[in-house]
């Protein structure tokens, strides 16, 4: 028994020593919160009264991150709850950015290509985007003085996709119905010329309407004549556009292997809505007319082209088949894409919040201080009132500490929860609930010792219904926590969160360190033959007659 | 509460053993205070409360903050920045500065200038924080904006209800699983006694509803049950300790009340004090305005919630239980004074001792002890019953 209790107190205090230390030496610290360091936190909703599904707002969440990302913004935490998407962007100041930064409409659009640029070798998406900010006034008049930009209108080549094999990317080029794509020319130095252009461009050529931008994607803007960047790094140049993935049956865009490589397959509406749209867009392109020289359409989503399939028929009734060298996963995606493009959601945001960075330390300096002089005095209080068991008390809050600080670095650094300011709260509430499981055994241990029990027996019987009253009460924290933490949005998630885990620890603790300590401090002879809280007690359990005259 | 744990000491019983000093008793748990017989004070300090609370809904309603109203708000550093100046920076960007509602806040020894208008563009929010910049000479960094649309604010509150609806039911079936149902409607009650006196608190002083304050609400609905949960789990634990000795309800919540009554005010303590210090040192000193309200609401809520485990969830739950069959029939007086703190005590062995002594007395025929010998179940309850058996399974 007595080796029993010694592995566990050791045990949790080696746990709880342990964990700290690893967090501390690996650096991983809780990531706080907008409110605690400033930023923006925007909060999306869906407009009133349009039909969608959690689908379309995953892949909404997944655009918005893509766009994020390509921005370079640090530890952004963007979270679908419910029906609505919080983005909340840590040091990001500027409010119009960061609304630019999440617009998504989930719209896909279906544009003739006028031509392509091959992938830059090798350039990655983000630090394309990191010089844009700076450099776009420039980048721009590069693309405009480009052969490229001028090229729809003048000729009707097409910059050749996919032109630098060696990036061993496939291109934008797909096929549709599975014929070979014709060759276009091979290209020139322009596409050379645009490709490195491209680097430092982000913002959208072409005819007077289109949207400028320092954000890394460049918005859609459906009217116009513009280029775009596709999924795997090049450049598109693209008309207006002649459809959306309306055309397409809801949940009918599926990915499977066609002729030996992996494709996608859609149904296409019937009626002029779905096959009428589709069949003018594929007539243009496959004739290769002005408005589609490449004899390629594109899907767009959000300002970035998801395939060029090559059209190889002039007419689809039915449905229609993308075949290309695509890997599982791109062609899982396109199907995504083509899915939610066919029933889009536009989002607004209902809600916009910049918190300066100095109100944010403020608040969290505050909140420490506070809480420290909090927890000095109800341990100052403690050891007023049970004088040496306090001692338990002590201990005790540092290992629910060390706990409660390692598990909320490793949910910071492995699942992008962030300790806001209502978490922060919901811990410092959490001091009272932990100090009452100490108060409810010391009041039970104090009730057994007036029964007449020895002290070391009073610690275990009174244990035993401290704990089961510590593990009802905590159930309906735990019930509260959970609730809250399923049906709220917002800062009411972060509270739950914080309440819900300190619960948990409060349980964990009661049993692997109060229970053992105590159990522990009751036979030794730190406590035999004292007073303990004005009891007078001794280890034979010989107990003076309370209050006895005689 | 020291007053009124004495109120009985004028009576004399015969080898009453010395008592300790008031203060003593208290710490050491021999407290015998009729908490059924003043049950009424309690209800009746509630209800004043509850009715304050309800006019002052109807009258003033609650002061909504632009989380539920929608709007859009800033906050600049106001050492450079005036009242006029802001106005004239909002007209210039079209808003109509008769709308704004402008308050200044101290944060951190710094003053801040905290203007609120009904929904705008964003380009012309960004526009106003920057002239707003300028004006204060700050950093644009150095504004905090907040923009909410209407709609939102509702959405917040369906959620809020919703989980509040939910969390409701669910703890109800728990408590009914665990104890009973009587116990569930008690704790409930009570639950939401706590909350519509935090609300009223908010009506009354008109302080701005936040989020934050939501939270700060749901914190102390949690409270509030956490520490009935304890009360009744004694309760509980009486019910079935008494259930030989055929003690009226109300004695069993006499009893535990008192044995619970030093773990709820060191609780209650312990609970306060880190609010009370986010409250006086956080808000206070050092000015962080988002603690303040909250830490207040907290502040109400956990001092109610610790009263209402007492003074209404247990008064109610012994209405509700004396009025079931089993108890209807037993309607012996209550047991007061050194009665009430033998049965308290039950078990200590004084209370053994007073009890052998008592039981000779009638035996030998000593009827002069025998008729002042109080006729309580604590005559039956000598000592504590032996902790049943583990069920094998």
């Amino acid at each position: 028994m007595r080796r029993k209790l010694i592995y566990s107190l050791v045990g949790i205090i080696i746990l709880a020593v342990g964990l700290l230390t690893i967090n501390l030496a690996a650096g991983y610290k809780p990531a706080l919160g907008l409110d605690l360091r400033g930023g923006i936190s925007v909060t999306l909703r869906p407009v009133p009264g349009q039909a969608y599904d959690k689908s379309s707002l995953d892949l909404a969440v997944g655009r918005i991150r893509e766009r994020v990302d390509s921005f370079g913004v640090g530890e952004p935490e963007i979270l679908r709850q419910d029906n609505a998407i919080v983005v909340n962007l840590p040091g990001v100041n500027d409010q119009k950015q960061a609304l630019d930064l999440v617009n998504v409409t989930g719209k896909v659009y279906l544009r003739p290509v006028l031509a392509c640029a091959a992938p830059p070798s090798a350039t990655p998406v983000t630090s394309i985007v990191s010089t844009a900010t700076t450099t776009s006034g420039t980048a721009t008049t590069t693309v405009g003085s480009s052969a490229v930009v001028t090229l729809p209108t003048t000729t009707g080549a097409g910059v050749a996709p996919g032109s630098t094999p060696t990036t061993g990317s496939p291109g934008p080029s797909r096929r549709v119905n599975s014929v070979p794509p014709t060759t276009p020319p091979a290209a020139s130095t322009t596409a050379a010329t645009t490709g490195s252009s491209a680097d430092t461009s982000t913002t959208t050529a072409g005819s007077g309407g289109a949207t400028s931008t320092s954000v890394g994607l460049p918005f859609s803007d459906p009217n116009a004549t513009q280029i775009l960047p596709t999924r795997d790094g090049g450049r598109c140049q693209v008309g207006p556009s002649g459809g959306t993935g309306e055309v397409f049956v809801r949940d009918s865009a599926i990915p499977r292997i066609i002729g030996g490589g992996w494709g996608v397959t859609v149904d296409l509406k019937t009626g002029s809505s779905g096959e009428g749209v589709w069949n003018v867009l594929a007539k243009e392109c496959f004739n290769g007319t002005t408005t589609c020289p490449s004899k390629q359409l594109a899907i767009e989503l959000d300002g970035e082209i998801q395939s060029a399939p090559s059209v190889n028929a002039e007419q689809f009734t039915g449905s229609v088949q993308i075949t290309g060298s695509f890997t599982k996963a791109q062609a899982t995606k396109l199907a995504q894409v083509m899915n939610s493009g066919a029933l889009p959601i536009t989002l607004q945001a209902e809600a916009v919040q910049t918190v300066s960075a100095t109100l944010g330390k403020d608040s969290l300096r505050a909140a420490l201080i506070a809480g420290a002089i909090g927890i000095a005095l109800v341990l100052l209080f403690m050891f007023l009132y049970y004088r040496r068991l306090a001692l338990v008390v002590l201990i005790g809050l540092g290992v629910s500490g060390a706990l409660i600080y390692s598990l909320t670095s490793f949910i910071s650094r492995f699942y992008n929860g962030v300790l806001s300011l209502a978490g922060v709260a919901g811990l410092i509430v959490s001091i009272g609930v932990t100090i009452d499981s100490y108060v409810v055994f010391f009041e039970r241990l104090k009730d057994e010792i007036r029964a007449g029990r020895s002290l070391r027996n009073s610690a275990q019987r009174g244990f035993k219904a401290a704990f089961h009253t510590i593990l009802v009460a905590d159930s309906v924290s735990l019930i509260g926590a959970a609730v809250l933490w399923y049906l709220s949005v917002g800062a009411v998630r972060g509270f739950a969160f914080y309440l819900g885990l300190s619960t948990m620890v409060d349980v964990f603790v009661a049993y692997f360190f109060t229970r053992p300590a105590v159990l522990l401090l009751a036979r030794s002879k730190y406590m035999s033959g004292r007073k303990i809280m004005g009891m007078e007690t001794a280890i034979d359990g010989a107990v003076q007659p309370l209050g006895a005259t005689s | 509460v020291s007053d009124v744990i004495d109120t009985e000491s004028d009576i004399q019983i015969p080898d009453a053993p010395a008592r300790r000093s008031r203060r003593g008793r208290l710490y050491h748990g021999e407290t015998r205070v009729d908490f059924m017989g003043r049950k009424w004070w309690g209800i009746g300090a509630s209800m004043a409360l509850i009715l304050v609370t309800i006019i002052s809904l109807l009258t003033q309603g609650l002061n909504l903050g632009l989380d539920f109203e929608g709007g859009v708000q800033w906050e600049v550093p106001s050492a450079h920045i005036t009242d006029a100046q802001a106005r004239a920076v909002l007209t210039a960007n079209g808003v109509n500065a008769a709308d704004a509602k402008i308050v200044t806040v101290s944060a951190s020894g710094v003053k801040r200038l905290r203007i609120q208008t009904p929904a705008q563009t964003t380009a012309v929010r960004q526009k106003v924080s920057e002239d707003l910049a300028k004006s204060a000479q700050v950093s644009v960094n150095e504004i905090s904006t907040n923009s909410v649309t209407a709609a939102w604010g509702t959405e917040i509150t369906k959620k809020a209800v919703r989980a509040l609806v939910v969390f409701i039911i669910l703890v109800a079936l728990f408590i009914a699983w665990r104890f009973e149902w009587a116990m569930a409607l008690s704790a409930i009650t009570a639950m939401l006694h706590d909350v519509l006196i935090s609300v009223g608190i908010y009506s009354l002083l008109q302080l701005e509803v936040t989020p934050a304050t939501v939270i700060a609400f749901l914190t102390i609905l949690g409270f509030s049950l956490y520490d009935t949960i304890v009360v009744f789990d004694k309760v509980d634990e009486n019910t079935a300790r008494f259930a030989g000795a055929r003690l009226p309800y109300d004695d069993v919540i006499n009893v535990s009340m008192n044995q619970v009554l030093m773990r709820s005010l060191n609780t209650s303590l312990a609970a306060v004090l880190p609010v009370l210090s986010l409250l006086v040192v956080g808000a206070g000193i050092l000015g962080a305005i988002s603690l303040r309200e909250f830490a207040l609401a907290l502040f109400v809520g956990l001092i109610t919630g610790s009263y209402s485990s007492i003074f209404i969830a247990s008064p109610l739950l012994a209405w509700l239980k004396g009025r079931t069959p089993k108890y209807r029939s037993l309607r012996a007086p209550r047991a007061i004074g050194i009665d009430l703190e033998r049965l308290v005590m039950g078990g200590s062995p004084a209370a053994r001792r007073e009890a052998q002594r008592l039981r000779s007395a009638a035996h030998t025929g000593d009827t002069a002890t025998a008729v002042l010998a109080p006729a309580t179940p604590e005559v039956v309850l000598s000592h504590p019953p032996r902790p049943r058996k583990k069920k094998r399974r």
